[in-house]
């Protein structure tokens, strides 16, 4: 038999052929053999370099690794490659992606998991935003271990790949590779593709539900030692000293912190970054929000952001201050002031929840569209699941 | 066709397609060395059986048709980008006698068979259902436009000195008068050079190949196009530039007219020297910006071409010339 | 008030008021292009190939590193803020060092500052190589000259892994930093190795400098394209090389030295035009200013202890003070800061890191209007972010 029957997941005329005409198969063994020698000395790769192994392939595909002095070259379309090679980190954002891109790709293909990140999610694996493992939805066929693996072991991992493609088409059982051994806890809601009992297959419906899939956080429950810090003292670094008059006798402040910045009141926070502006502080570093849940002595929940302003040129100084909202209010917007506020604001919002009154476009910016909750909210599970991908 | 012209066609086309297997291994090494690596070393000696696994691979791998394609012109369009780029091959004198068409209006012929290649590429950049395809494939109707008038003009030049459109006739001539790039080198020279440029865009390279710029448009009109309908386009890319290559050489290098041995080693030799250069090129430039590249076609090689026209048809008047 | 500046009227978010002579056609650039320097999507709203509206969509690299960062007690956190910004790991730890030893209020040695300095340098060099070599490839496409000068780069930037590994014992992701100290001290005859990579990389840069900035074809491509207005930046905190190529003239290694810029000074290089090019000069130049300052920072490694008291082992043993601090440092992409919110527990209330590359790609908006698909790539190459440290 020159072509492994089972072996094929795909239609093609050539194949057709040598199955189908009687004695053709048979004469034609060297002619199998031929093909077989050319995909595994052409694997062109389609890298889907999401983060820091992506770095490493690069190495590989330059001088001192050099993959291409086995055939391998690197293709931008899907369309035309046979091996994906996932390295890096796969979120849930990405993870319909780069399932699409992977249906996309003709077969016969094939799926290296380079990296822990593509292997197991690693130590992100078991955040709510991170894919533990792309074996969860793709068939891996090479794992390539490392945090990042050494461009070495991506020459490594192709050859692995080669020998695997000899052998599958010469007949020979290939069991699929063993997932390595994860340490530690990990639950993936969804069992491996290596996984007897895993459902056969999901659909797009299903994809995008999960998506939504929110368990229910235990809003109640709020670990006793995480207290809110707030510290009475002098000026907070950073901070320079002429400011303390003008924020005490224009902004109300009443106590300026020794190791925070000091709080303003929310309605007068844009006058004051517009004055600080003024005063030179021109350039915006950053805003962060901050959850305060509501605690037992009856402090209800808030919310705190901070904003940093900076000065230009020598002697930079930063000017911070935070503004303090009960969670149901929200905080007047610093985008007309500093353009730049725009995209922290949202990203604030996004992440912990902030509402930001007369922001012009209040998006989600890193997690998609339909996400429910706020993973930086302290009473929000980190290893809040949002399956099918975890 | 007498017998002779049959087994001349057949003869261009083996040393086409070999040539061009061996210019992808070629290619690959080139620019390999000079990115201080090495190129397939691992596929056959010295990685030379690289582009047949390559092919082995393409044929074996899974025809996809996106559903949204236009199937018919979708299956079409590649076989027809390397049908159009070897006819061209079929024009080009490989030696005195080895032309498989020795027609009287060969250069014509040439420029209006290689504008055709622009056709497939259309049919495939629109029946793909891509808008990566369909960008790319409008870029490159609009880059062969434009460059199809410098390319006619700069032909031009050896036709009028020759006097004849018959591309032997224009061989015989460098024969006798030195070759052009030689002699006149004021006319030859320039026109060699806008020559080449015009080619370049016309085949798609670096640093005109704007229309599969793969860190813009993924991979441009190929973008949807698999195992061995991307093949093709892949093998006419590069019969494109060798025919280019091959084309140039007949018009100014003097073709097959070599000092000793036999013709259709020069012309082979001359050939290959030619397509090196411009690998050579591709592998060290970075690309222009459709709009630059426009503005390079009419604001400068265009009047250009137009002066050596006119300068071409003064010269044939003086005593040199004639 | 002052006169409204023109990107404050730039049409970018009301994409009714522009009139197109024919149907727009949207396109999504990304999250998996060839260019996009890892995973963001761009939506472009194409008037034939020029751009009327850009709307960037990060978060697909969300790896809630900041959540993780709550769950993790101190001394945990370094190894795996490393991985934010893994073209540049060693500044993306240094800068939480920073943070936390501030927290703590930690001497730091000065040996230790001092090999910070020069580490920090070292790795500077190594990211604009692999910048300059993306870059170009986006410019000229992996089959083409910008694949040649990428791997000319890439074989430079293995000579600083190699130092790197040499000290740490890994290529990149380092954990060589502690709070209070460094963890690995120079091996012998590193220093002279150092020596000798250095003088390679510097007598590569002018050839760098002939295949970019002073090739025609570069030039023409990169000259006028995505001016970035000083004031724009400014608003915006763009920061790093960006900002300096708009012309303001602000590193924190002179402005707010950290580790041991105030001992050494540092050339800042500015640029007038704004430009792509101008990044692109302001980064070759920079990566001489760093080789410079390199070789002074190993040169004048003083003696002396390289972790102050105590090493602390356990993360157990850490007692932290509350307390919010800001601690910046000058990355290779500008100013990475960490704003460190401490509770009374062993690990942040609130941790959030300031990265350079997403205020640069917060700029995108206000660049790619006007400009066509092709200067896409170049205006994104040129601002340099990295995905990781974009969406955290
Ligand atoms: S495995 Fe490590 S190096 Fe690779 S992507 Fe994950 S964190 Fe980065």
């Amino acid at each position: 038999m020159a072509v492994n029957e089972d072996a094929l997941a795909y239609h093609h005329p050539l194949y057709d052929l040598m199955l189908n005409v009687p004695g053709l198969a048979v004469g034609l063994a060297p002619v199998d053999r031929l093909l077989t020698w050319g995909l595994k000395n052409s694997l062109w790769v389609f890298p889907m370099a999401t983060s820091c192994c992506g770095i490493e392939y690069m190495a590989a595909s330059a001088s001192r690794v050099d993959i291409d002095r086995m055939g391998t070259i690197p293709r931008a379309s899907p369309r035309q490659a046979d091996v994906m090679l996932v390295a890096g980190t796969i979120t849930v954002k990405m993870a319909p992606r780069v399932k699409r891109l992977w249906d996309q790709m003709p077969e016969p293909k094939w799926c290296i998991a380079m990296g822990s990140c593509a292997i197991s999610g690693d130590f992100y694996r078991n955040l709510y935003s991170v894919v533990p493992g792309i074996d969860t939805f793709l068939p891996v066929d090479v794992y390539v271990p490392g945090c990042p693996p050494n461009p070495e072991a991506v020459m490594h991992g192709l050859l692995r790949l080669q020998e695997k493609v000899e052998a599958a088409r010469a007949g020979h059982p290939v069991n699929a590779e063993p997932p390595p051994e994860l340490f530690g806890a990990i639950s993936p809601s969804l069992p491996r593709l290596t996984d007897q009992n895993r459902p056969p297959e999901l659909s797009e419906e299903q994809v995008q539900a999960s998506l939504t899939v929110v368990p229910e956080g235990d809003p109640g429950e709020v670990p006793v030692d995480l207290t809110p810090p707030s510290i009475p003292g002098a000026l907070p670094d950073g901070v320079s000293t002429e400011l303390a008059p003008l924020l005490k006798d224009r902004f109300g402040v009443a106590e300026i912190p020794a190791d925070a910045p000091p709080l303003v009141p929310a309605e007068r926070h844009v006058e004051l970054a517009a004055t600080l502006k003024a005063l030179g502080y021109r350039q915006l570093v950053f805003v962060a929000a901050s959850h305060h849940p509501a605690k037992k002595d009856g402090e209800a929940e808030a919310f705190e952001v901070a904003y940093a302003l900076r000065t230009v040129g020598a002697g930079s100084k930063v000017a911070s201050w935070r503004v303090r909202v009960p969670a149901t209010e929200s905080v007047p917007t610093l985008t007309p002031t500093f353009a730049g506020a725009d995209w922290q604001e949202r990203e604030q919002f996004d992440l912990v929840g902030v509402r930001f009154s007369g922001h012009p476009d209040l998006r989600r910016v890193m997690l998609p569209e339909n996400w429910e909750g706020h993973p930086l909210r302290r009473d929000y599970p980190a290893d809040h699941a949002a399956a099918p991908w975890r | 066709m007498t017998l002779f012209a049959w087994l001349s066609s057949i003869l261009v086309a083996v040393i086409v397609l070999t040539v061009t297997a061996f210019g992808l291994w070629w290619e690959r090494k080139l620019a390999g060395r000079m990115q201080s690596r090495l190129g397939p070393t691992i596929v056959g000696p010295i990685g030379l059986f690289q582009p047949i696994a390559d092919l082995l691979k393409l044929v074996q791998k899974e025809p996809i048709i996106p559903q949204r394609a236009d199937r018919a012109l979708f299956w079409l369009a590649p076989p027809l980008t390397t049908l159009f780029a070897l006819l061209v091959a079929a024009l080009v004198p490989f030696g005195p006698k080895l032309a498989p068409a020795n027609i009287d209006v060969g250069v014509p012929l040439i420029i209006a068979l290689g504008g055709l290649a622009l056709i497939p590429v259309w049919m495939a950049g629109w029946a793909s259902h891509n808008k990566y395809a369909l960008l790319g494939a409008m870029r490159a109707v609009a880059q062969s436009v434009s460059y199809g008038v410098p390319l006619v003009l700069t032909a031009l030049v050896p036709v009028i000195l020759a006097g004849s459109m018959n591309l032997n006739s224009i061989v015989a001539w460098q024969h006798r008068h030195h070759w052009l790039v030689v002699w006149p080198v004021f006319l030859g020279l320039p026109a060699f050079i806008l020559f080449i440029l015009a080619m370049l865009a016309e085949a798609n390279r670096i640093p005109f190949d704007i229309p599969e710029a793969e860190s813009e448009l993924v991979a441009g009109v190929s973008t949807e196009y698999t195992g061995m309908h991307f093949g093709f386009i892949y093998l006419a890319e590069y019969v494109h530039t060798l025919v280019g290559s091959a084309v140039a050489s007949t018009l100014f290098l003097g073709g097959w007219d070599g000092p000793f041995g036999p013709s259709v080693l020069w012309m082979v030799l001359k050939t290959c020297l030619l397509f090196s250069v411009l690998y050579w090129l591709r592998w060290s430039l970075v690309r222009l910006r459709a709009d630059q590249l426009m503005a390079l076609a009419w604001k400068w090689l265009v009047p250009a071409g137009l002066a050596l026209v006119l300068l071409a048809a003064v010269w044939t008047q003086t005593p040199w010339g004639r | 008030m002052e006169a409204t500046p023109a990107w404050r009227k730039l049409p970018y978010r009301r994409l009714e008021l522009y009139e197109p002579e024919g149907d727009l056609m949207t396109l999504q650039l990304g999250p998996q292009h060839p260019s996009t320097h890892g995973v963001l999507r761009i939506k472009l709203h194409l008037d034939g190939e020029r751009i009327v509206k850009a709307v960037p969509f990060p978060g697909y690299l969300h790896r809630a590193v900041e959540k993780l960062c709550e769950q993790l007690t101190y001394v945990q956190i370094a190894p795996i803020v490393d991985k934010n910004d893994y073209v540049a790991p060693m500044t993306s730890e240094q800068a939480i060092i920073l943070a936390i030893e501030k927290l703590l209020k930690v001497e730091v040695p000065r040996r230790a500052r001092w090999l910070r300095s020069a580490l920090a340098e070292l790795q500077r060099v190594a990211s604009h190589l692999l910048w300059l070599g993306t870059m170009t490839l986006d410019l000229g496409g992996a089959l083409g000259g910008g694949g040649s000068v990428f791997v000319y780069t890439m074989r430079e930037r293995e000579l600083v892994l190699d130092l790197f590994e040499g000290l740490t014992g890994s290529r990149f992701h380092y954990n060589t930093h502690t709070v209070g100290g460094n963890r690995h001290d120079v091996p012998a005859g590193w220093a002279k190795d150092m020596h000798a990579a250095l003088d390679l990389i510097e007598k590569r840069i002018p050839e760098y400098e002939t295949l970019t900035q002073n090739n025609r074809l570069f030039v023409e491509r990169m000259r006028g394209i995505g001016v970035l207005e000083p004031e724009l930046a400014l608003e915006l905190g763009v920061t790093g090389p960006n900002l300096r190529a708009s012309g303001v003239d602000h590193d924190l290694r002179r402005d707010a030295p950290f580790h041991a810029y105030d001992e050494v000074a540092t050339n800042v290089i500015t640029a007038k035009a704004g430009d792509c090019l101008a990044r692109t000069q302001v980064r070759v130049a920079e990566m001489k200013e760093s080789v410079r300052l390199a070789r002074a920072f190993i040169d004048g490694l003083p003696e002396g202890p390289l972790v102050s008291g105590k090493p602390i082992k356990l993360p157990g043993q850490f007692k932290v003070n509350s307390g919010q601090v800001y601690a910046a440092l000058e990355s290779a992409r500008g100013e990475l800061g960490t704003f460190l919110v401490a509770g009374a527990g062993t690990s942040p209330y609130r941790l959030k890191i300031r990265p350079p590359s997403y205020h640069a790609i917060s700029a995108l908006p206000y660049l790619l209007p006007g400009h066509t698909v092709s200067d896409t790539v170049a205006i994104l190459g040129s601002l340099d972010p990295i995905m990781g440290e974009v969406d955290r």
